[in-house]
């Protein structure tokens, strides 16, 4: 509830805006040679870090964009990237 | 009714105005400005309450609702705080928790039986034997809860709801929260001010002493409140507490209106850049044996009492207290006509000189370094034991009225729930803020301080703090203010003492809970040393009052009694909601709000009946009759027209658009061929089937397509959800809203059809799942697909909005010859049923994918490349056994149908019925349901368990699908 995220477009809002997308965990795998546990892993296993995650939000009641943030999960405040990336 | 006091400038009754209400029964009359609580004790009413465990008789402690002692039941609504609640006409107000009336509780006789429930009781008995516990649990919640609520209780009044932001929120509208607000508001910041009682003024609103020569304090707080009122960027919301700080500095609260709002509560919802607190100072609870009896109160009650309500508490009081605000109020309340038999102050010195000559000009007896320990009375208190505080002497003093209050403790919370960390002060003896969370600003009697000069110093200090942090102000204006505040006096020194020299077998440390410091005690003893767990097993400090009553009693208690050093003292955490609140506030206002199609008025006209379907009203039927027979037969063999308008619609275009549309839909997109209608599906990353509709190609890389009603909303989020890291250069409209849909379907409809177009609409110039573009009268665009949903000849016309109701009209006016009908959602429901076309969510749940439902056509397998939403899932499924799949069902014997959602069973549940009805084009009960594997099988019997049915079954049969014009001749025609 308190969350606030910042858009690219359209800056700082309520977290109330947006939609939660899940971790980044990279692109679609090649289906080639694909393993029922490696695909079940990209599709439904969380890292559920304790600390700053990069994780995706759609700004549902705004402009339509997705996007990524960093946010510590422990405090629900968002990181600068780079201070997320040191 | 008693006699109110007049003539004094703090009052906030209007006695010309009297207010009726009903209590018990009776009537009665207050005055308008009363809470509830003060027009009881108007009426003479002194037990307000019977306690949780013991009911024990609970009276008016502290007129900020700080317990559950004045919680009574109002209008139905059970535990209102009746010392916060303003009284209304016609009130119907009863007691709680009491068998038999409040002066002769019948369970009084517990509370001579506390031994045999130390703390822990229930941890400790009730769970052995085990199964002794269902027994017990009974018995338990017969006693246990406050207040109960009727199960047909509805609740009234309007509930709204807002969501403001700001640059500045300053809890607390006393001194240093005004003065904070003023000097933020000076930087040009906007600002909200934010008081729980009906006015601002806060500490020195009720007080009549002098705040400077000339001026009390009480005209220095409506000083400070006019300029707050005339200040044009601050808003102020008084009768609205906090119950909630989050970090991010949001804050959140709820007002309760008064007559003149529009609303009975709201809930508040801030948005600050800076938070400043400034919620002053709860008066810390003097334990002694019966410390809770009516007619005990502390002295902020009893000054208010009389200041602000005109109440004098008492005729004959004694005071324990322990600091100059009691010396104060003992002055006050004697020149009111208060008889004192005399003032007991714990503290042996350090009092304020000028009060204490006051108090020897009026012959008031001041015991420095006595201490009330043990109140005396069955019902009210009448006699008061005073104590040196090593409790050596005693002397006992009649009375109908003991002020007792150890000091003051600042009221922290909002700070500790945003994690700020409190340290306790050996100097003052409270907690003071430590570390403060992120642009947040404690000020006023939060930081300790008690001089009046100080406190609005500090919080115009807290005002450039917060203006700082809103980057309106400068270092080194700050540094004048905090040179201004350091010349100031500082926090002077509080009392120590947590209790009275007893054991502590009737003192009780929360009232709420009916916790007593021997319980405490008892809790230690069994090895849980930190109040937090303490609380826990005492449950002292749960109640509703959150730890008002208990706050920082309960740490400074349990360090004294285990010895710790003082530094070590740790208070506990308080969690929101800090102070009750109603279910109906944090609801707000229920806005029914839905979305209606450019032809509902039309469908209103001819009678439809309409039901909220998703976020849309729809016409489910056009008669009475919800059978729907009329419309469906009027379908089968003539023609019928039908609003689709809710379909999703959207178009999709650019380079990458074929490359979009193959990741999320199953079939292959690039074989799209112009002028037909493409069928197909999209399913999420499990292969779980979640949406249908049908594409067409308008242009060299754009496509038109739609999307079931449910889905429309979610579309273009979950397309850019799947394709996003691509960078594929497409691009989405929703057409949703802009375009309407008019399904005309029956044998009859190209009849009615031609002669509204120009173009050739014959079989074979338009045929099944063709799609064409044109334009009616030159200037309508629609656009035409030839579809089969309801199984016959259909068109669907999806047509700009705004002409919408010209091309319905049209039709009409055609079809009139061949008596064209309305049909609706209902009667499109049985149609397609017959025809076996699923609707997703109603032949589908969550776990049903593509291949369960027999869409498993749909599905390209060879495009790889395209990465397609729920590819790999299926791939998987494909073997699978264990899924229930879709069947086609009749009923023997023709017996009726099924409700929806029946389960099928043999031993155990075997699948469940999707959409079943009685079907008039069948003469027979069909429908479709899911079932497991080895019940596909054609001519499989399917027992059917409808809920309620005890042993009755009824039967059905597996058949082909689908079940009407299995050739599809009818549609193609
Ligand atoms: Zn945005």
């Amino acid at each position: 509830m308190a969350l606030t995220i910042t858009c690219p477009i359209c800056g700082k809002r309520n977290g109330y805006e947006f939609k939660f997308g899940g971790e980044e965990r990279g692109p679609r795998p090649d289906e080639k040679d694909l393993t029922p546990e490696a695909w079940c892993d990209y599709v439904h296993m969380n890292n559920c870090v304790a600390g700053v995650q990069k994780e995706w939000w759609f700004h549902r009641d705004g402009c339509g964009s997705w996007f990524t943030i960093h946010r510590d999960t422990t405090t629900n405040f968002e990181v600068e990237k780079a201070e997320a990336e040191k | 009714m008693m006699n109110r006091l007049n003539n004094l400038a703090t009052l906030q009754i209007d006695s010309s105005r009297k207010i009726s209400f009903i209590f018990r029964g009776k009537r009665y009359y207050g005055l308008e400005g009363d809470t509830i609580a003060t027009a009881l004790y108007s009426n003479g009413i002194r037990i307000f309450a019977r306690s949780l465990k013991y009911h024990r008789p609970r009276g008016l402690y502290s007129l900020d609702g700080e317990c559950s002692n004045t919680c009574m039941e109002v209008d139905g609504i059970p535990n209102v705080r009746c010392e916060n609640t303003l009284l209304k006409d016609a009130m119907e107000i009863k007691e709680q928790n009491v068998k038999g009336s409040l002066e002769n509780d019948k369970m009084s006789v517990i509370d001579k039986m506390d031994w045999m429930m130390p703390a822990g009781f229930y941890y400790n008995t009730m769970h052995k034997p085990a199964k002794i516990w269902p027994i017990a649990m009974k018995q338990i919640r017969k006693v246990a809860g406050l207040g109960t609520l009727s199960p047909d209780f509805k609740m009234t009044g309007k509930y709204d709801e807002i969501f403001p932001t700001t640059d500045v929120c300053v809890i607390g509208g006393g001194p240093a929260g005004m003065s904070a607000a003023l000097s933020a508001a000076g930087k040009g910041l906007r600002v909200i001010l934010l008081e729980s009682r009906p006015v601002l003024g806060g500490f020195f609103e009720y007080r009549l002493k002098e705040y400077k020569e000339g001026q009390s304090f009480h005209e220095r707080a409506r000083e400070l409140a006019a300029q707050v009122e005339e200040a044009e960027n601050i808003r102020v919301f008084t009768h609205a507490s906090m119950i909630g700080a989050y970090n991010n500095n949001l804050i959140t609260g709820f007002q309760i209106g008064r007559e003149s709002d529009c609303f009975d509560e709201r809930y508040i919802e801030i948005r600050a850049q800076s938070v400043i607190v400034a919620t002053g100072c709860i008066e810390r609870p003097l334990l002694f044996e019966n410390n809770e009896r009516p007619g005990i109160m502390q002295t902020g009650c009893a000054l208010r009492m009389a200041h602000t309500y005109g109440l004098l508490p008492g005729k004959e009081a004694v005071f324990s207290i322990g600091h100059d605000l009691g010396l104060e109020t003992a002055i006050s309340l004697y020149d009111l006509g208060l008889k004192i038999s005399c003032v007991a102050d714990i503290r042996r010195e350090g009092q304020d000189s000028e009060l204490v000559a006051q108090l020897r000009e009026r012959n008031i007896e001041l015991l420095k370094g006595s201490v009330a320990t043990m109140a005396h009375g069955a019902k009210q208190v009448n006699k008061v034991t005073i104590a040196t505080v090593n409790g050596t002497a005693s002397q006992d003093y009649n009375c109908d009225l003991l002020v007792a209050s150890a000091g003051l403790t600042p009221v922290t919370s909002a700070i500790t729930v945003v994690r700020g960390r409190l340290k306790y002060d050996d100097h003052t003896g409270y907690f003071l803020p430590d570390q403060m969370p992120e642009k947040m600003h404690a000020t006023g009697r939060v930081l300790g301080l008690d001089n009046a000069l100080a406190i609005e110093s500090s919080g115009r200090l807290a005002g450039l703090q917060a203006a700082f942090d809103c980057k309106a102000c400068s270092i080194a204006e700050i540094g004048e203010a905090e040179n201004e505040l350091e010349k100031l006096p500082g926090p002077t020194q509080g009392t120590k003492l947590v209790i009275a020299p007893v054991k502590g077998r009737k003192s009780f440390i929360c009232f709420d809970e009916d916790t007593t410091i021997k319980n405490i005690n008892q809790a230690i003893d069994k090895g849980f040393d930190v109040p937090e767990l303490i609380k826990r097993f005492t449950s002292a400090g749960t109640g509703p009052g959150q730890g008002g009553i208990p706050g920082h009693n309960l740490p400074l208690y349990v360090a004294q009694y285990q010895k710790l050093p003082s530094i070590s003292i740790r208070s506990t955490t308080v969690r929101p909601p800090i102070v009750p609140t109603l279910l109906s506030t944090y609801a707000g206002t229920n806005h029914a709000m839905f979305k209606r199609t450019p032809m509902d008025e039309m469908q209103r006209e001819d009678g439809g009946v309409f039901r909220n379907i998703g976020v849309w009203q729809r016409a489910r039927y056009f008669s009475n009759d919800f059978s729907c027979k009329a419309e469906i037969e009027n379908v089968r063999s003539n023609v019928g027209i039908l609003d689709g308008s809710t379909l999703g619609k959207f178009r999709i275009s650019g380079p990458d658009a074929v490359k979009a549309l193959e990741r999320v839909f199953v079939s292959d997109m690039s074989k799209i061929k112009e002028g037909r209608v493409k069928y197909s599906a999209m399913c999420n990353d499990d292969g779980c089937v979640i949406d249908d509709g049908i594409i067409v190609k308008q242009g060299e890389n754009d496509f038109y397509f739609t999307t079931s009603t449910g889905r429309a909303g979610s579309t273009i989020e979950w397309i850019r959800y799947h394709t996003r890291y691509d960078g594929w250069d497409f691009h989405m409209v929703n057409l949703t809203d802009s375009m309407g849909v008019i399904n005309l379907s029956g044998p009859n409809a190209r009849k009615v059809l031609e002669k509204i177009v120009d173009i050739d609409i014959s079989n074979e110039a338009f045929g099944f799942s063709e799609y064409r573009e044109f334009k009616i009268k030159d200037t309508i665009s629609v656009r035409a697909m030839r579809l089969g949903f309801v199984g016959e000849l259909s068109y669907e016309l999806h047509v700009p909005s705004s002409y919408m109701k010209s091309v319905w009209l049209m039709l009409n006016e055609a079809g009139k010859e061949f008596n064209i009908r309305n049909f609706g959602v209902e009667a499109q429901n049985v149609l397609r049923m017959e025809k076996c076309h699923i609707i997703l969510g109603q032949e589908s749940e969550q776990r049903t994918n593509l291949l369960d439902v027999g869409l498993g056509f749909l599905w390209d397998r060879n495009k790889p490349k395209a990465k397609t939403v729920g590819a790999v899932a299926l791939r998987q499924a494909e073997s699978d056994q264990t899924r229930l799949k879709l069947v086609g069902f009749k009923m023997e014997n023709s017996g009726r149908a099924p409700r929806d959602g029946s389960l099928i069973v043999d031993e155990k549940v075997r699948g469940y019925i999707c959409t079943a009805r009685d079907s008039f084009t069948l003469k027979e009960g069909v429908g479709m349901a899911l079932v497991e594997g080895d019940l596909t099988k054609i001519g499989t019997r399917l027992e059917i368990y409808e809920d309620e049915c005890g042993d009755d079954r009824i039967y059905g049969k597996v058949v082909q699908m689908p079940l009407y014009d299995p050739e599809g001749t009818r549609m193609k025609m």
